[in-house]
């Protein structure tokens, strides 16, 4: 179990390494980078002596390889738009982030279960057509628009929460909401897959036949095995959430590490977006391989591989 | 006659097919004694099983059962609320696969007692005692290490074993068993076999077996019911049956019994012409006729029963050895 | 018995009573269909030109309001230009792009996944790297880079979203290959003497179509959801093309007062991406064989 822990470890570096030498390439290969900072009508001088700071001069290779040994002794250097280390700016800003994603992530599954239990166990029924069109609803609601239509709801009309800012919970009940409501619909899907599959096995009529009340049939036998690909789901949906999040935090002003990157883009902030691209893709390998060993824990069977 | 254990009166199955309403069990009736053995015999198809499933109230949502009525111990099965109280209590029910049957998330263990705290109470210390009791019952060693394995972990024949000791935990007095033995191999066929028995004797359990092995039920049974298409053909003691067997259904099942040695498992019986009609739709005469050798143009009108004591069946022909 | 037919119905025929059984085949295609026909007949449907400004008719509400008229019937937009037509050129952008993502990012994750489900070994290897890594990147992040850099315009976003999403379309053709690859009839096919090309071409492609189509109903939504995202984001489709994820961002500050300018490309895009959710699930449903 550890070798291949360990193993899949070494594949996850491998991996956000690969993606971060693609996103330094391309974010090079957009143009020189000391005109783009210099600004308008910098003269050449002062383009040459920004190029020098930044060692723009050196080769490429180099410049990455300088960044990746900055790297591993934390530092990434500093941004070019806000004036400060990215470590601290990242640092300062992905508890919002986290909270965000943890509450929509937590509002998802609240709404995800249930209604894929209830889909799963009245399945071909008007009740399962009703949910399933619920979640496609959900899917097509652009996010932007749903964060849009509660902050006039909620925000300007009725004032119950700010539209803008992360001061307080109430901050993050709308944008957790609008996120939430994104990222419910895969979810439900899979649960309702899950169910209907797990509730057809012999174990369960086994169950059945034993005369177990149908509410413990459901919910300790059926979901307990249904539930397995959904922890798998969660690592994905993460990186879902990150693209939701940089929408949801712009329009409602939600200091995060979304607003961050989003910043850092339009700002041409490279040391920012590098940073957060790694984080990023380490995040969602590091999360899969986390989900794979929480599934060989639920399910026994997988342990033995 | 005591009166009893079981008793199924005019048993009507029908399955909603996008075909039409498929009959797949056509008014039987039979009855089971305390600790006596009922084994129910036929093709696949036939509809024994979905019998067994309506007397447990487990038939899936696309059939709909009807019966003039299904008593157990005087007590109306048909009504959901009294069934839901007797399954799993005092009527427990065993499946063909083993290797499915089990859920792979939890312990032997687990899955043992679940049902015995929630029928019979008491605490979990007593429920694993009960456990451990019931699974050297059925000949499994080092029980008590056994309890806190899972499922894969153990062999078929094996968890076929648990599966038993699983359903004797709350002591019922009917096992109904749909193909236990059909899944495993030949050997492992006749200990199960032979341990049910011995439970039998030692519980005073009664039993019915599902199956399509006429041999295995020479060994087991004590009266025999033979299905074809949905309806009963003959039914008798297992010595009326396998001395004087009167349907003609019956006889070539019996010549067809797979001789230990020549004939492998799992093939099917013998070779009787033809295939079982389709059971959409209204069913006139005699459902077997096109595969008769004995079959006249009186086969197409309603059939009589006939009798001779304890042993009955359907057909014009029978009775003449 | 069931009496036979003397002309047994061509398969077209049949195909098309078997989607007549799912409703929501049949609405959401025709929701589909409809818009197609909108965008395609832009200049005969709308009644003005989408890109002419008028400041003396800013922020007319919809015909339904007081101050509304017939002339504008769903109202104009800040900067005076008839929302209507904006909306009916809007479906245009929409459906180009997700069209055309969609084809490249299908051609590319096909062929992923073809190479990789038939031919195994280090191929796969090379392959579920690749797809790892895409999944590993945070695509609206790339995406909005990329644009950031090179320049908003409708090929851009099409380019790059095409490049990226093809994820999908690698994961679902290789596993369905490989299911296909152990099958017989590809044994026979090579002991025949087949090439390779030609087995992928003939036997394997036209299996994994049907999966093929529903994932690329389900990308198109997609694709029409992310560029309307970037658009929003100001790193899409540039002003003053009429891309709905765009009007959305322009009426933004004027939210308050004319809600409509939000709530009908909102609204428009909702529908049409339901309408291909719709069909999507309709074509899953009739292409998987229904348990007993």
């Amino acid at each position: 179990m550890l070798i291949f822990i360990l193993k899949r470890l070494g594949l996850a570096l491998i991996v956000a390494l690969t993606v971060s030498v693609i996103a330094f390439a391309l974010l090079r290969a957009s143009g020189d980078i000391a005109t783009a900072l210099a600004g308008e009508g910098a003269t050449p001088e002062s383009i040459a002596v920004i190029r020098e700071t930044y060692g723009l001069d050196r080769p490429l290779i180099v410049q990455y390889f300088a960044w990746l040994w900055d790297v591993t002794r934390g530092d990434f250097g500093q941004s070019f738009f806000f004036r400060t280390d990215v470590a601290g700016l990242i640092i300062g800003k992905i508890g919002n982030t986290l909270i965000l994603g943890g509450a929509s992530l937590a509002i998802a599954l609240a709404l995800s279960i249930p209604l894929g239990v209830l889909a799963a166990i009245y399945s071909g029924s008007m009740i399962d057509r009703a949910v399933t069109l619920f979640s496609l609803m959900g899917q097509a609601l652009p996010s932007f628009f749903l964060g849009l239509v509660l902050i006039m709801i909620f925000a300007i009309r009725l004032r119950w929460f700010p539209a803008s800012g992360a001061d307080s919970w109430k901050n993050f009940v709308l944008p957790a909401v609008t996120l939430g409501y994104y990222i419910t619909p895969p979810f439900m899907r899979l649960v309702r897959a899950g169910m209907i599959d797990a509730l057809n096995t012999d174990y369960v009529r086994t169950a059945r036949a034993k005369g177990l009340p149908a509410r413990r049939v459901v919910f300790k036998h059926a979901l307990r095995n249904a539930l397995v690909p959904v922890v798998g789901l969660v690592a994905v949906q993460l990186g879902l959430l990150m693209g939701g999040s940089v929408v949801v935090e712009s329009i409602f002003a939600l200091d995060g590490l979304g607003y961050l990157a989003y910043q850092s883009i339009s700002y041409r902030d490279f040391p920012v977006l590098q940073a957060v691209v790694l984080l990023l893709s380490l995040a969602y390998v590091v999360l899969t391989l986390l989900s794979d060993i929480i599934n060989a824990w639920l399910d026994p069977r997988l342990r033995a591989a | 006659m005591n009166k009893p254990l079981l008793s199924v009166r005019d048993l009507r199955i029908d399955l909603n097919t996008r075909l039409g309403v498929l009959h797949a069990v056509r008014g039987i009736s039979f009855d089971v004694a305390a600790g006596e053995t009922l084994c129910i015999v036929g093709e696949s198809g036939c509809g024994k099983s979905m019998t067994s499933l309506a007397l447990m109230d487990l038939l899936p949502r696309v059939a709909s059962r009807s019966a003039q009525g299904i008593t157990f111990d005087g007590q109306d099965l048909t009504r959901r609320r009294i069934a839901g109280k007797l399954r799993g209590r005092r009527m427990a029910m065993i499946f063909q696969e083993p290797m499915t049957a089990l859920n792979p998330a939890f312990t032997i263990g687990d899955q043992m007692v679940e049902a015995y705290l929630y029928h019979v109470g008491g605490t979990r210390a007593k429920a694993v005692d009960r456990a451990v009791q019931m699974l050297e019952k059925v000949g499994i060693g080092s029980a008590r290490s056994r309890l806190g394995q899972y499922p894969h972990q153990l062999s078929g024949g094996l968890r076929q074993r648990v599966m038993i000791a699983m359903a004797l935990m709350t002591d019922p007095e009917l096992l109904i068993a749909d193909e236990p033995t059909t899944a495993l191999d030949v050997t492992i066929q006749a200990q199960i076999l032979r341990l049910l028995k011995d439970l039998q004797q030692e519980l005073g359990l009664a039993i019915i077996l599902i199956t399509h092995d006429l041999g295995l039920v020479s060994r087991i049974a004590d009266r025999i019911v033979v299905m074809y298409a949905g309806a009963i053909v003959e039914e008798g003691t297992a010595a009326e049956i396998f001395d004087r067997p009167a349907h003609p259904y019956t006889r070539a099942l019996i010549d067809c019994i797979p001789q230990p040695g020549k004939t492998e498992r799992g093939a099917p019986l013998g070779t009787i012409p033809g295939v079982v009609p389709s059971l959409i739709g209204r069913q006139d005469g005699c459902a077997f006729r096109d595969r008769c050798a004995l079959a006249g143009p009186r086969c197409a009108n309603d059939i009589p029963t006939q009798a001779a004591g304890s042993h009955r069946w359907v057909c014009i022909h029978g009775g003449r050895a | 018995m069931i009496a036979m037919t003397t002309n047994p119905p061509s398969r077209t025929a049949k195909t098309l009573r078997k989607m007549l059984h799912h409703p929501s085949l049949v609405v959401g295609v025709a929701i589909v269909a409809a818009m197609i026909l909108v965008a395609i007949f832009a200049p005969l449907l709308a009644p003005h030109d989408p890109y002419v400004q008028d400041i003396s008719r800013r922020a007319v509400p919809p015909v339904w309001y007081e101050k509304g008229t017939w002339e504008n019937i769903l109202g104009t937009d800040q900067l005076g230009r008839d929302y209507l037509s904006r909306l009916i050129y809007g479906a245009r952008v929409s459906l180009l792009i997700g069209f055309s993502v969609v084809l490249i990012s299908g051609i590319i994750g096909t062929t992923l996944g073809l190479l990789a489900g038939y031919f195994g070994g280090r191929v796969d290897t090379l392959v579920t790297f690749i797809v790892t890594v895409r999944l590993a990147m945070p695509v609206i992040l790339v995406a909005l880079a990329v644009v950031a850099l090179f320049g908003g315009s409708m090929w851009v976003v099409i380019t790059v979203l095409g490049l990226l999403k093809w994820d999908r379309f690698a994961v679902v053709v290789r596993s369905t290959t490989q299911q296909i690859r152990a099958l017989d009839y590809i044994a026979s096919a090579r002991s025949a003497g087949a090439s390779t090309f030609w087995i992928l071409l003939r036997e394997v492609l036209p299996n994994i179509a049907p999966q093929l189509i529903v994932i690329a109903t389900i990308e198109v939504a997609s694709a029409i959801l992310m560029e309307a995202a970037l658009s929003f984001l100001g790193l899409g489709v540039q002003p003053p093309l009429p891309s709905w994820g765009l009007m959305i961002s322009e009426a933004k500050s004027y939210m308050f007062f004319s809600f409509w300018l939000i709530a009908i490309p909102g609204t428009a895009l909702a529908t049409l991406v339901f309408a291909i959710n719709l069909a999507g699930d309709g074509l899953r449903d009739m292409i998987t064989p229904e348990r007993s």
